[in-house]
């Protein structure tokens, strides 16, 4: 169980991006988050796993406390979750499989990671997980080669590389049309099934409708609802999002 | 009313606008204003002109003396490059100055080569006539006058031979201070061009230099990279920016980049030169100190240029800072890292040509040494070479770089 209490982020400038914001997160749930831009939802995801330093409250990932953690637990921690990003975030010069084992580094030593030994147990591990994603016959190509979904897929590959308990995705379709936002929303539904937690920022309400098991949204960095997708109706839309906003559908 | 600490906020919007006719005032001060300035700014900026024309002493008139050039021009234009081999051919004839015989004096070898003076003795104002024949074409000589008992070995005259390979020369004889009465000698010593046309040795030799110019630039490039490449991952902002201590490092290795950056190749040189003496390593080490801090800073910037994204990612996968360089920075620097590298060895091979003229060895040791003796046509071949392979280099290098890049 992932727990955030009274979490507060405070950005260099007097910017509050997150005002005392406390959730907690079951096992297994999908979580979706919605929002304006700069709601704060990149901010919550990259507190979790600490590439942003929280200002103030604690997270806690199955009672131990990650907002404590030192720089080496960090790395445990971090391992046990997972994240993929808008913009996928894949070195584009390297290989597939180069990226996905990149997902690794966290479990080898720090020479083994330089000398670019992974292990033949983590070359294994990649091509099974590049099959997951569909990707399999892709793996010598450059990453850059391959098409916005592609890469996304390639993106959970390599997080799947850590074997996360959680795995968080920072508006992960956002740059891809929506067939290929389809696919590679399935594949993180397929993962959830399979019983990883997942918490995912999303842009259009009716994706989370069709993916989230639960929905949260956020406003200035407040907590505005929290509650499953269901529940958010035309009133709820606007206080979320604003009195002049039309609902977008998303095939 | 006790003391406030706290004052009332100002009451209503903020005073944006303005009557008509303040505002107006308004533009007529501001536009007095830039006018003054403009005045003054213009003003400065002739009297540093005017300053620096004083200080570098220039003066158009002087322009008048270019011809004093025209020797180093005409050189450029016959660069030495090709030679024949010679041989040397020599003739010896006695000859008496006061009384003696009149009829003329001969000397020949045995392949017909010829020297007649006439008459065979001379006195004050006499005009002795000098013919050869027979010699080889095109060749060029000296006619010695010697007297081993008075220790005389002197120039009497050059002599050139025509394409039938004949010379004809008419000289005044001397007064006897000059030449006393005695019995002397004329000596010919005439160079004559055979063999084929050949490379000539300021050309091989300047190739060799050359060699050694475009190694110099090699090692110096080489050295600087090994220093350099680690030494710019400590400068880059970016990846070391998060911490006090990375900061202090950051800041401490821009500022060895800086020094050395700003410190020329020639007077780097200058300095080597007193630690290890004239020669290639001492242009070696300048380079290297050079290239570091041009490089460092080439490379720390192309770090600080990539895309933060898979940086972050990998961060995010629980990697340790090291593996975050090595499979997020890396592989992002690597192209533009050999680009400024190949462009970098092409500015120093540039660099090189001239820092043998403080003693750092390479091709301009050799342009300083002709420049001196005045032999123009060998500092010619000498420049052409740089101008070649400076020019080769550089499109050499653009060529790579864009495929690279």
């Amino acid at each position: 169980m992932l727990v955030l209490e009274h979490l507060v982020k405070d950005y260099p400038g007097g910017i509050r991006a997150l005002e005392d914001v406390s959730i907690e997160v079951r096992d297994g749930e999908f979580l979706v988050l919605i929002g304006l831009s700069g709601s704060g939802k990149s901010t919550l995801l990259r507190c979790i796993n600490r590439l942003v330093e929280p200002s103030g409250g604690r997270i806690l990932l199955d009672d131990l406390d990650i907002t404590a953690a030192r720089a080496s637990d960090l790395r445990k921690i971090r391992r046990s979750i997972g994240m993929i990003f808008q913009q996928f975030n894949l070195v584009r010069r390297s290989s597939v499989l180069t990226n996905v084992l990149t997902g690794r580094l966290g479990y080898v030593s720090q020479w083994q990671g330089l000398l670019a030994h992974f292990g033949e147990e983590d070359y294994r591990r990649a091509l099974i997980n590049l099959e997951r994603v569909g990707l399999r016959e892709r793996a010598h190509q450059r990453a850059d080669r391959l098409s916005g979904g592609q890469q996304q897929r390639v993106a959970i590959a390599r997080a799947l590389m850590q074997e996360p308990k959680i795995m968080l995705a920072d508006e992960p379709v956002a740059s891809l049309d929506p067939a290929t936002s389809h696919s590679v929303l399935k594949y993180l539904q397929q993962i959830n099934r399979e019983g990883m937690t997942v918490i995912c920022s999303l842009h259009y309400l009716s994706l989370a409708r069709t993916y989230g098991t639960r929905v949260i949204a956020l406003k200035a960095g407040r907590l505005m609802f929290d509650g499953k997708p269901s529940e958010i109706d035309a009133d709820r839309f606007r206080s979320i999002y604003g009195e002049e906003a039309v609902e977008v559908e998303i095939e | 009313m006790a003391t406030t600490l706290g004052q009332a906020p100002p009451s209503g919007p903020p005073r944006t606008e303005l009557g008509g006719s303040a505002r107006a005032a308004l533009a007529r001060r501001e536009n007095t204003r830039t006018r003054i300035l403009r005045v003054v700014v213009l003003l400065v900026a002739v009297a540093v002109l005017v300053r620096g024309w004083m200080v570098t002493e220039i003066d158009l008139g002087k322009l008048t003396n270019a011809p004093n050039a025209a020797p180093i021009l005409k050189a450029l234009v016959q660069p030495d490059v090709a030679a024949r081999d010679v041989t040397q051919v020599e003739l010896q004839l006695p000859f008496v100055v006061g009384a003696g015989s009149t009829g003329p004096a001969v000397v020949s070898d045995q392949s017909g080569q010829t020297l007649r003076v006439d008459p065979g003795s001379a006195s004050p104002g006499q005009a002795i006539t000098f013919d050869g024949s027979g010699f080889a074409a095109d060749a060029d000589g000296q006619l010695r006058i010697q007297n081993p008992s008075r220790g005389l070995d002197a120039l009497f005259t050059r002599v050139h031979t025509d394409g039938k390979g004949a010379f004809h020369e008419v000289r005044v004889w001397p007064d006897y201070n000059t030449l006393p009465p005695d019995v002397y000698q004329f000596r010919l010593i005439l160079n004559a061009p055979t063999g084929s046309v050949h490379l000539s040795e300021t050309l091989i030799s300047s190739l060799g230099r050359m060699g050694e110019t475009i190694l110099l630039a090699l090692m110096g490039t080489v050295f600087g990279v090994v220093f350099s490449v680690p030494l710019s991952f400590l400068g880059a902002r970016n990846l070391m920016g998060g911490s006090p201590i990375g900061r202090a490092i950051y800041g401490l290795v821009r500022l060895v980049f800086t020094i050395t950056r700003s410190i020329e190749v020639l007077i780097l040189g200058v300095i080597m030169v007193v630690i290890v003496g004239i020669g290639s390593y001492a242009g070696v080490l300048a380079i290297v100190v050079h290239s570091i801090g041009s490089l460092g800073k080439l490379y720390s910037e192309a770090i600080e240029g990539i895309e933060p994204g898979p940086v972050e990612a990998i961060t995010a996968t629980g990697a340790d800072r090291l593996s975050t360089v090595v499979y997020g920075v890396v592989p992002q620097v690597i192209p533009t890292f050999l680009a400024v590298t190949i462009y970098w060895w092409d500015h120093n091979v540039r660099m090189s040509t001239v820092l043998g003229l403080v003693g750092g060895g390479g091709i301009g040791f050799l342009l300083i040494q002709y420049m001196n003796l005045l032999q123009f046509n060998q500092a010619a071949t000498v420049l052409w070479m740089i101008v070649i392979v400076v020019t080769a280099m550089d499109y050499a290098s653009a060529a790579i770089r864009s495929r690279l890049v």
